[in-house]
């Protein structure tokens, strides 16, 4: 455990200018304990992304920015699981502002399966059938409770909403997802058993 | 809607939650959850949901750390600088305030004593006139001296403004 880092801007202004990067003050670890964040927290925020988003290139973009976002947080060391966290809230809310940007119309954002012969990745085969039918707000909940397991006062500290709305929407959006992947399980193999999102 | 309808949804998330589901779990919670919606519900999901996780866990490469680092280095760095700048431009601000207070100020102290000096002024075209007046005689041209002279005046006026414009926004 690291002792707590001190938060004076001005003697972090030569440090920083001269190009003495190593052990920044106000960032939240140095190097090589980031390297070892980065190597146990990427995989697991990748998928968080990915699978909330439907989309892996946004999900390579907006892991980076996370992260480089969080050793630009004058954010306390609390410890890894805490650290984590943070990093959870940070992708949350560049995912959330992603959602609300207005959509550009470059020829990179047209979907890849209007130039392939045959679809190959769509989002719905990487969210599944039945992450693919839910809305964003109820995957990134179900992901965050199911698949990180994360309780819902820190689902609250990531999306920023209540907990007690947590509780209403998580129990809906279980409900509906476990409905559907009975249902999945239940049509033969053949049938389309999902919409497109 | 019941949001736990189970007593039992509890014991079966933590389970979930410490990966000793279904291995370290008695048969009678687990023909409970068989059998009780909500618990079933939450087995479900959640063996799915990890399920998905690990299948994207393990397909990711991803990058190297140190770029990463570095990048954020440079961003707080870049940050670091525009703070440093902030002040600077607000001292700039400053003295533009000062300046133009100080040409109002003039320029009151003056329509207060009535523009003597706008007299001179006025009486200064005419004195070139004067002054050129064999030069425009032999001239090709007519000249309007209060024109030759207002019109280089204001040409060399917009070409230092244009300058300092520049010069003060080539920062940025």
């Amino acid at each position: 455990m690291k002792e707590p880092l001190p938060m004076h801007r001005e003697s972090v202004l030569p440090c920083v200018l001269a190009g003495d990067a190593p052990r920044a003050v106000d960032s939240p670890m140095d190097s090589d304990a980031f390297a070892g964040f980065y190597e146990r927290s990427a995989r697991p925020l990748w998928a968080y992304l990915a699978r909330v988003s439907g989309d892996p290139a946004l999900a390579d973009d907006l892991m980076q920015e996370s992260f480089i976002r969080f050793l630009c947080a004058s954010q306390p060391d609390e410890g890894e699981v805490a650290s984590r966290r943070y990093l959870f809230r940070i992708a949350t809310n560049l995912l959330r502002d992603h959602w609300r940007r207005p959509r550009q119309a470059s020829i990179e954002e047209i979907p890849e399966e209007l130039f392939a012969a045959s679809p190959s990745s769509s989002s719905a085969d990487l969210l599944g059938p039945a992450l693919a039918v839910m809305r964003p707000r109820e995957r990134q909940l179900l992901w965050l409770a199911h698949a990180e397991g994360y309780t819902h006062r820190e689902i609250a500290q990531i999306t920023g909403l209540a907990s007690a709305s947590i509780r209403i929407l998580l129990f809906r959006a279980r409900r509906r997802i476990a409905s559907l992947l009975r249902e999945q399980s239940s049509v033969p193999q053949s049938q389309p058993r999902w919409r497109q999102p | 809607m019941m949001l736990n309808p189970c007593s039992r949804t509890k014991e079966v998330a933590d389970l979930l939650r410490r990966g000793q589901w279904p291995a370290v779990c008695e048969p009678e919670l687990r023909s409970h959850a068989s059998a009780c919606r909500s618990c079933g519900d939450l087995v479900l999901v959640t063996e799915t949901l990890l399920r998905a996780r690990s299948e994207s866990a393990g397909t990711v490469r991803i990058g190297s750390p140190s770029a990463l680092w570095w990048r954020a280095q440079l961003r707080r760095r870049n940050a670091a600088v525009e703070r440093i700048g902030r002040p600077i431009f607000g001292a700039q601000i400053f003295a533009l305030v000062v300046n133009l207070f100080i040409v109002v100020a003039f320029l009151a102290y003056q329509a207060r004593n009535g523009l003597a000096w706008l007299s001179w002024l006025e009486q200064l075209p005419q004195a070139y006139s004067l002054q050129f007046e064999s030069l425009s005689q032999s001239s090709l041209l007519n000249p309007n001296w209060n024109l030759l002279v207002l019109i280089p005046a204001l040409a060399s006026l917009v070409l230092l403004g244009g300058m300092a414009i520049y010069l003060a926004s080539e920062k940025q």
